[in-house]
């Protein structure tokens, strides 16, 4: 198990910084996501650590090596792509002794290797293929056999499961996850996905403009996060702007907002949307406002409303159906809107990432 | 679908007629000529014989001629495709104004026609040409360029080149970058990811260019007349020889018909060696 270290890690393309002095650590047998939108730097990052992007300064080290200098095959990297990326004239069993065979390994050896690795993606009987004559999912199952088989000391995943329709990203994506625990490999895989992120990550990168916003766990980032950018990214939120008063903040409209994580810094309070409890009754604690119902939609298990608050704010709010049981939320009714003073959390006023994004995405 | 079925007849049909009156008409003709007698003063006698073959097989001065044109195919597409794949890469990697720039750098020399360039290689390789002077500075001996199979391999290399490079560049910018970064990632040096990866992968762009670039020499006119001179012959000019020059239409049309068989057959022997090489 290695761990992964970038340290002030820069890269610019002309006078554009794609990565922007970003220092970060995936720890020993991690699994870290770098989360962000397109053009976010979390793809120039991941290929920096590759060895594909030469960085303008900054090192990255693998274990205690420092391999900033060191070209791609001599980095002991595992590499999955988003497109595979799968050696199309060679039949699987080929496409994962191909690393081994790089090493010079010996022939029986690879034999044992390569169907050890084939039986851990569940492809046991699928040596004589060719690429072709495989579904999306097992190929992308054969580019992780071949990235594993050669016990890298970190594994790069490049929006693995983007390529794969829903239902089977859900079973590749706690495939990659069993698996990761189960060779205790460390990992760092890009996505721009929030749900992928959460359910695969130990930790996560949020970035924005080619910098590191805010890393910790899905949790840490969900119920704190460090301002608005990662606040949007992961997960859905309201925004409201307010400034601090005592216990809580003033909203713009004049409300009075009782808050558990009132800061005098904060100019924006967010509340989640399954924070924001909805009665057609008054009922008695703090944070009671009168509102009317915008707009509604059942969605099985729950219910989206849109609130438009008697002093002008107006709020998202997810509310389980069955507490919503047979209420009828239909838009123009009056309802009373309740905010836990535990999820009314501020962060900074109108901090946006750092930096507008100007540059493109690595050039493909 | 009766419809769609007429407008692509539609569509082909001015093509096809084309090809049927420019090509497969003259071809039927040169076979029937190619059976017929040539007596001196009579021009052409009609019979179905197949003595200007048998005569062609029995020379051996026209074998030469043969085994020459081969082998300068052979060795022009073999250092053609090694000049041409580097080029090819880098084109093929190119991105934006750059690319358009390489492309018409690659494309430009088309702009003049065979000859002209034959021309220029004779100013290059004459007497007192260019290398003859750069040589003469450099204070070494002289060598005889013109009128060489060397002067004549440079030509035909010159002409052939930039097509092999448009051919293999076309094949290359399919193949997918990430492959080789797969490889590269497994411990592949750039050598290494370029032998087992890469060159696999554009075969049948190699083939193609290959097969291009040999048809190309095999039929080769103005460049081995120009820059061959007189005791060098290839098959094409050969032919024109013995058509232009000696009025035996007979012997010029079964010069042809073997030129444009060793041609087919070699090129189909090679598509078959390298089809069954890629199948592993």
């Amino acid at each position: 198990m290695t761990a992964v270290r970038l340290d002030r890690l820069t890269k610019l393309y002309g006078a554009t910084a794609a990565v922007d002095d970003v220092t970060l650590e995936a720890r020993e047998g991690e699994l870290l996501v770098l989360l962000g939108p397109s053009g976010c730097g979390k793809t120039t990052t991941l290929r920096l650590v590759a060895g594909f992007v030469e960085a303008t300064s900054g090192t990255i080290r693998l274990g205690g090596r420092d391999v900033t200098r060191e070209p791609p095959y001599r980095r002991s990297i595992g590499l999955v792509f988003q497109n595979y990326a799968l050696f199309p004239h060679l039949t699987v069993f080929e496409n994962v002794a191909f690393g081994l065979r790089r090493r010079r390994v010996a022939e029986a050896e690879i034999g044992a290797r390569v169907r050890r690795a084939l039986g851990l993606v569940r492809l046991d009987g699928f040596e004589g293929r060719l690429p072709r004559q495989l579904s999306g999912g097992q190929q992308q199952r054969v580019a992780i056999a071949r990235a594993v088989v050669i016990e890298p000391d970190v594994l790069l995943l490049d929006e693995p499961l983007s390529n794969l329709d829903a239902k089977l990203r859900h079973d590749v994506r706690l495939e990659l996850r069993r698996l990761q625990k189960a060779l205790s490999i460390t990992a760092i895989m890009v996505t721009h996905d929030q749900d992928e992120a959460m359910a695969v990550g130990d930790r996560l990168a949020v970035m924005g403009s080619g910098r590191i916003q805010q890393v910790g766990t899905p949790a840490e980032l969900y119920r704190s996060p460090a301002n608005r950018f990662v606040a949007s990214f992961v997960g859905r939120a309201n925004f409201l702007d307010a400034s601090p008063a005592p216990g809580g903040f003033v909203l713009a409209s004049g409300l009075a907002l009782a808050s558990e994580h009132a800061s005098a810094s904060a100019g924006t309070v967010m509340i989640r949307p399954e924070a924001v409890e909805v009665a057609a009754e008054p009922r008695p604690g703090p944070n009671q406002f009168p509102a009317t119902v915008d707009a509604a939609a059942f969605l099985g298990a729950s219910w989206d409303l849109e609130l438009a608050l008697d002093g002008g704010e107006r709020l998202m709010a997810t509310v389980p159906a069955a507490r919503a049981g047979t209420e009828d939320w239909s838009s123009g009714r009056r309802v009373f809107v309740r905010v836990d003073p535990a999820a009314a959390v501020g962060i900074p006023g109108s901090e946006r990432p750092a930096t507008p994004a100007h540059h493109e995405e690595t050039p493909r | 679908m009766v419809r769609s079925g007429l407008t692509a007849a539609g569509l082909l049909a001015p093509a096809s007629a084309v090809v049927a009156v420019g090509l497969v008409l003259p071809l039927v003709l040169l076979f029937r000529y190619s059976l017929n007698r040539f007596v001196p003063g009579q021009f052409m006698v009609e019979a179905l014989t197949a003595e200007n073959y048998v005569r062609f097989a029995a020379d051996p001065y026209y074998l030469a001629i043969l085994r020459t044109t081969i082998l300068m195919a052979v060795g022009v597409t073999l250092v053609c495709l090694v000049l041409a794949f580097p080029v090819a890469m880098v084109l093929a990697r190119a991105r934006g104004r750059w690319k358009t720039v390489l492309l018409l750098a690659v494309v430009l020399p088309l702009f003049v026609g065979n000859a002209v360039r034959a021309a220029g290689w004779m100013v290059a390789f004459g007497q007192r040409g260019v290398v003859g002077s750069l040589m003469e500075a450099a204070q070494l001996p002289p060598v005889t360029l013109m009128y060489t199979p060397f002067a004549v391999f440079v030509g035909i290399l010159s002409v052939n080149l930039p097509f092999v490079v448009l051919t293999l560049s076309s094949v290359l910018e399919g193949i997918d970058e990430r492959a080789s970064e797969a490889a590269l990632s497994l411990g592949a040096t750039p050598a290494a990811a370029w032998r087992l990866v890469t060159l696999p992968l554009s075969l049948p762009g190699v083939l193609a260019a290959g097969v291009l670039c040999f048809i190309l020499t095999m039929n080769a006119y103005a460049t081995p007349v120009l820059l061959g001179g007189p005791r060098f012959r290839m098959m094409a000019p050969t032919v024109a020889g013995e058509v232009l020059q000696q009025s035996n239409w007979p012997f010029g049309a079964a010069i042809s018909f073997v030129l444009m068989a060793v041609t087919l057959a070699l090129t189909a022997g090679a598509n078959i060696l390298v089809a069954r090489r890629h199948r592993g």
